[in-house]
C-alpha cells in the first residue's frame, strides 16, 4: 500500500531525513521506535504533506500513485491520515464544525451526499463514546484547553470519523493514563483491517501489548537502521538505543524525554 | 505660507425637502452657514490621515437623492420596523406599536414645541470638531426619527430602521436617528444601512442616544452600503447614572467608509460595551474611529474591535479613550485585534490613551496578524479544501464577536454574509 524509497527531506536547509526506505502492506501494522529528534515526526508530517519540509530527495506512492506530488488535502481524502504529536488549538471554530467540514469533505469527495448538522450529530456522539470523550468537547473550538490526553483521544476520534487507507500516529500514546491508554488501543485496533494500514510512531513498548505490530523500526539521525518483528521492540525496552551503535546524545535526549 | 485649503463645495450646501417644522428647518440654515468655510480633510488632518484619500466628494455627488424608491431589506426583520429610503421616512413600508410609553415619530410630523426642544438638543451627543461630518448632515437631513421611552417603558421587539440609498442615480441622503431613552427604559435598535443602484453616491448619518439614570440601550449597527457609495456616519452617545450602552458594528467595506462612534461616560456606574467588526477585500477601505470619554467617576469601558483586510484594502482603527481628572475608579479595557489576509492589504491600528485621574484600571492592546498556517495545515490534512479551510480560521477570528449580537436573525443573517464575503475574498486560494 505504502512504498518508500529513498526519501530525503529537510527543513530550513538541515537535512533530517537521510534516506527513508519502507514498505507497508495492506492490513499491516508497523511501529517506529528511535531517540528524540531522530526525524520519527517529521518522516510523518512529509507523509501527510507538510510545506515546511522540503523533500530533496525519494519517491513515495500510496497504492501507486505518486503521492508527493499531491497537496495535502488531495492526500487526505485518498486515505491519508496523521494523528499528530502536538495537535493544534483552533479557537473559534467548534470541533464538531470542524469535524463536519471534514467528514463532508470526504464524502463530497467520493461522491457520497453530505451530512446535515442532526445525522453528523448522532454519529459524532456515538465516536466520541468510543473514545470515551464527553459529547460537551464537541461543542468547543478545536482542542482548545484540551488536556493532553483529550488531544490524543480527539485524534483518534478524528481517525474512526474519517476511516483513512493509511493511519499514521504519532505519538499517540504519550501523555495518556492508563485508561486512556487502552481507550486509544481500542480505538487503533477499531480501525485495523485488511485494506488498511497503519504506521505508529511511539518510544513506549506499554502501546504495543496493546496493539501487536507486525513490524518494529528503528529510526535513528534519519534513517532506519534496524527493523525487525515485534520482539525488537521488547528489546529496546530491556537494552536501549546503544546497542545498535546510536550516538551517545541521541540516547541522553531519549532517555531525558 | 500654507496652501489654502480645499473646501467643501458649495454644492453640498443646497439642503432639499422642506417638509419640516420650522426650528429644523432654522438649525438646517445656520448648520449650513457654518460649513460655508469647512475645509475637507487632507492627509494631514490628524483623524482622516489613513482616509482622506477615499474622500471623493464630487459636485456630482452633492445633490440629494430623490426620497422615493422600492424598499427591499436584506435582514429578516424579528421586530418593529421603520423604513427610510434615501434619509426620508417610508411610512407605508414601516410598522411600528403606537404606544403610550414610546413614541416613535418622524421628524416632520413634530410639533412646533417638540421641533423646538429637539433642535436643541441635536448634535449635542458629538464633539462636532472631531467629528466634521455630523454638521453636514444638520445641514442637509431631510427627515429624521425620534424614539422617546419614558421612564420605565421596555419596547418589547427590537426595532429595526431600515436605511436604503437608492444610488441608481448620483447623489447624496442623510439619515438621522435621535433617541431619548428615559430612566430605566429599555430597547434594542438596529440600524441597516444598505443600498440599491450602483451610482456613485454618499450617505452621510448621525445617530443619537441619550440614556437617563438606568437605562439599557442595545444598538447594533450593519454597514452594508453598495459598492459605489461612500458612508461617513456618526453615532453619539451620552450615558447617565447606572445606564448602560451596548454597540455592535458591523463594518463591509467600500471606496470610503468611516464611521465615529464617541460615547460620554457622564453619571456615575455608567457602562458601555462597543463590539465591532470590519471585513474589506479587493481595493475597500474601512475606518473606525471610537471615543470612550470617562467623564463621571466609577464608570466601566469595554471595547473589542476586530478588522480583517483582504487584497489591497485598508482598514483603520483608532480608539480613543479619555479618563477626566475626576473619573476615579474608572474601569476601561480595550482591543484591537487585527488579520491581514493578503500582502498587500493594509491596516493601521492606533490606541490613543490620555488618563487625567490617578485611581483608574486601563488596559489596550492591539495586535495584527497573518492566519496561522499550522491551524491550516491542520484543516486540510484532514481533507477540508484550502478555501473552506481559510474562511473557517477567518470566520474563527470573529466568531466569538459575531456571536454576542443579541439578535438571532441578524447573528445568522451576519454570519451567511461574512460566509459569503470570505469564500469570494478567497476564491483564488
Ligand atoms: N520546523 C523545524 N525547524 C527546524 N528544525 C526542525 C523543525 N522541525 C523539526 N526540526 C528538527 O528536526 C529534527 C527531527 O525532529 P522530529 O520532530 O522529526 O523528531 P522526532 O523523532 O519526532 O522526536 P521526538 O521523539 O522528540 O518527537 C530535530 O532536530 C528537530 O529539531
Ligand atoms: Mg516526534
Amino acid at each position: 500500500m505504502l512504498s518508500i524509497k529513498n526519501l530525503h527531506a529537510s527543513v530550513e536547509g538541515n537535512e533530517i531525513l537521510k534516506g527513508i526506505n519502507l514498505e507497508i502492506k495492506a492490513g499491516e501494522v508497523h511501529a517506529i521506535m528511535g531517540p528524540n529528534g531522530s526525524g520519527k515526526s517529521t518522516l510523518a508530517q512529509v507523509l501527510a504533506g507538510n510545506e515546511a519540509f522540503e523533500v530533496t530527495a525519494g519517491e513515495v506512492t500510496l497504492n501507486g500513485d505518486n503521492l508527493m506530488e499531491k497537496a495535502t488535502e488531495d492526500r487526505a481524502r485518498e486515505g491519508v491520515f496523521l494523528a499528530f504529536q502536538y495537535p493544534v488549538e483552533i479557537p473559534g471554530v467548534s470541533n464538531l464544525q470542524f469535524m463536519r467540514t471534514a467528514v463532508n469533505a470526504m464524502r463530497h469527495h467520493r461522491g457520497e451526499p453530505e451530512m446535515n448538522a442532526a445525522e453528523f450529530m448522532k454519529l459524532a456522539r456515538e465516536v466520541s463514546k468510543q473514545v470515551d470523550l464527553d459529547p460537551a468537547f464537541l461543542k468547543r473550538g478545536v482542542n482548545e484547553g484540551f488536556s493532553g490526553g483529550e488531544k490524543k483521544r480527539n485524534e483518534i476520534m478524528q481517525a474512526l470519523l474519517l476511516q483513512p487507507k493509511l493511519a499514521i500516529l504519532d505519538e499517540t500514546d504519550s501523555g495518556l493514563d492508563i485508561d486512556a491508554l487502552k481507550v486509544v488501543a481500542d480505538g487503533v485496533n477499531a480501525l485495523r483491517s485488511e485494506d488498511r494500514a497503519i504506521l505508529m510512531v511511539t518510544h513506549y513498548q506499554r502501546l504495543l501489548d496493546h496493539i501487536v505490530p507486525d513490524h518494529v523500526h528503528v529510526l535513528a539521525d534519519g534513517k532506519i537502521v534496524k527493523s525487525g518483528g515485534r520482539e525488537l521492540a521488547l528489546e529496546l525496552e530491556e537494552r536501549g538505543y546503544a546497542w545498535l551503535g546510536i550516538r551517545e546524545d541521541d540516547v541522553a535526549a531519549s532517555s531525558a524525554n | 505660507m500654507k496652501p489654502a485649503p480645499t473646501l467643501l463645495s458649495s454644492a453640498f450646501l443646497q439642503p432639499a425637502g422642506q417638509a419640516l417644522p420650522e426650528p429644523l428647518l432654522a438649525l438646517r440654515r445656520q448648520r449650513g452657514a457654518a460649513l460655508v468655510d469647512m475645509p475637507l480633510p487632507t492627509r494631514k488632518t490628524e483623524n482622516w490621515k489613513y482616509s482622506s484619500k477615499y474622500l471623493k466628494l464630487t459636485d456630482e455627488i452633492a445633490g440629494s437623492l430623490p426620497a422615493t424608491g422600492k424598499t427591499g431589506s436584506a435582514l429578516a426583520v424579528p421586530g418593529y420596523k421603520v423604513v427610510f429610503i434615501n434619509g426620508v421616512m417610508v411610512p407605508e413600508a414601516s410598522e411600528y406599536p403606537d404606544l403610550n410609553d414610546i413614541l416613535i415619530q418622524r421628524f416632520g410630523d413634530l410639533s412646533e414645541a417638540e421641533a423646538n426642544e429637539l433642535a436643541e438638543r441635536l448634535d449635542s451627543t458629538l464633539d462636532t470638531r472631531t467629528v466634521q461630518f455630523a454638521g453636514l448632515n444638520s445641514a442637509r437631513f431631510e427627515d429624521g426619527l425620534l424614539i422617546r421611552l419614558k421612564p420605565n417603558a421596555v419596547l418589547d421587539k427590537p426595532l429595526f430602521i431600515i436605511h436604503e440609498v437608492t444610488a441608481s442615480t448620483s447623489g447624496s441622503a442623510f439619515p438621522r436617528v435621535f433617541v431619548d431613552a428615559g430612566r430605566n427604559s429599555q430597547i434594542t435598535l438596529v440600524e441597516e444601512y444598505f443600498s440599491s443602484g450602483q451610482e456613485a453616491a454618499l450617505v452621510n448619518t448621525v445617530t443619537e442616544f441619550n440614556l437617563a439614570d438606568g437605562a439599557n440601550v442595545t444598538n447594533i449597527r450593519l454597514n452594508m452600503d453598495g459598492e459605489n457609495v461612500q458612508h461617513i456616519g456618526a453615532t453619539g452617545v451620552r450615558q447617565q447614572r447606572n445606564s448602560r450602552f451596548e454597540s455592535h458594528c458591523m463594518g463591509f467595506g467600500g471606496p470610503l467608509r468611516r464611521h465615529d462612534l464617541q460615547v460620554w461616560l457622564e453619571g456615575e456606574g455608567a457602562e458601555c460595551k462597543l463590539n465591532g467588526v470590519v471585513v474589506t477585500q479587493g481595493s475597500q477601505h474601512y475606518d473606525n474611529h471610537t471615543t470612550i470619554e470617562h467623564v463621571a467617576a466609577h464608570c466601566n469601558s469595554e471595547e473589542t474591535y476586530r478588522n480583517i483586510a483582504a487584497d489591497k484594502s485598508h482598514a483603520v482603527f483608532n480608539g480613543r479613550i479619555h479618563i477626566h481628572k475626576d473619573a476615579q475608579k474608572s474601569n476601561a479595557n480595550m482591543n484591537n485585534k487585527n488579520l491581514l489576509l493578503s500582502t498587500g492589504a493594509e491596516i493601521d491600528t492606533k490606541p490613543e490613551l490620555e488618563i487625567y485621574a490617578d485611581d483608574v484600571k486601563c488596559a489596550h492592546g492591539a495586535t495584527i496578524g497573518q492566519l496561522d498556517e499550522e491551524s491550516l495545515f491542520y484543516l486540510v490534512s484532514r481533507g477540508i479544501g484550502r478555501r473552506e479551510a481559510n474562511v473557517l480560521l477567518t470566520m474563527a477570528f470573529i466568531n466569538e464577536l459575531v456571536a454576542q449580537i443579541p439578535v438571532d436573525a441578524v447573528k445568522d443573517t451576519m454570519q451567511t454574509r461574512l460566509n459569503q464575503f470570505f469564500d469570494q475574498a478567497f476564491q483564488e486560494v
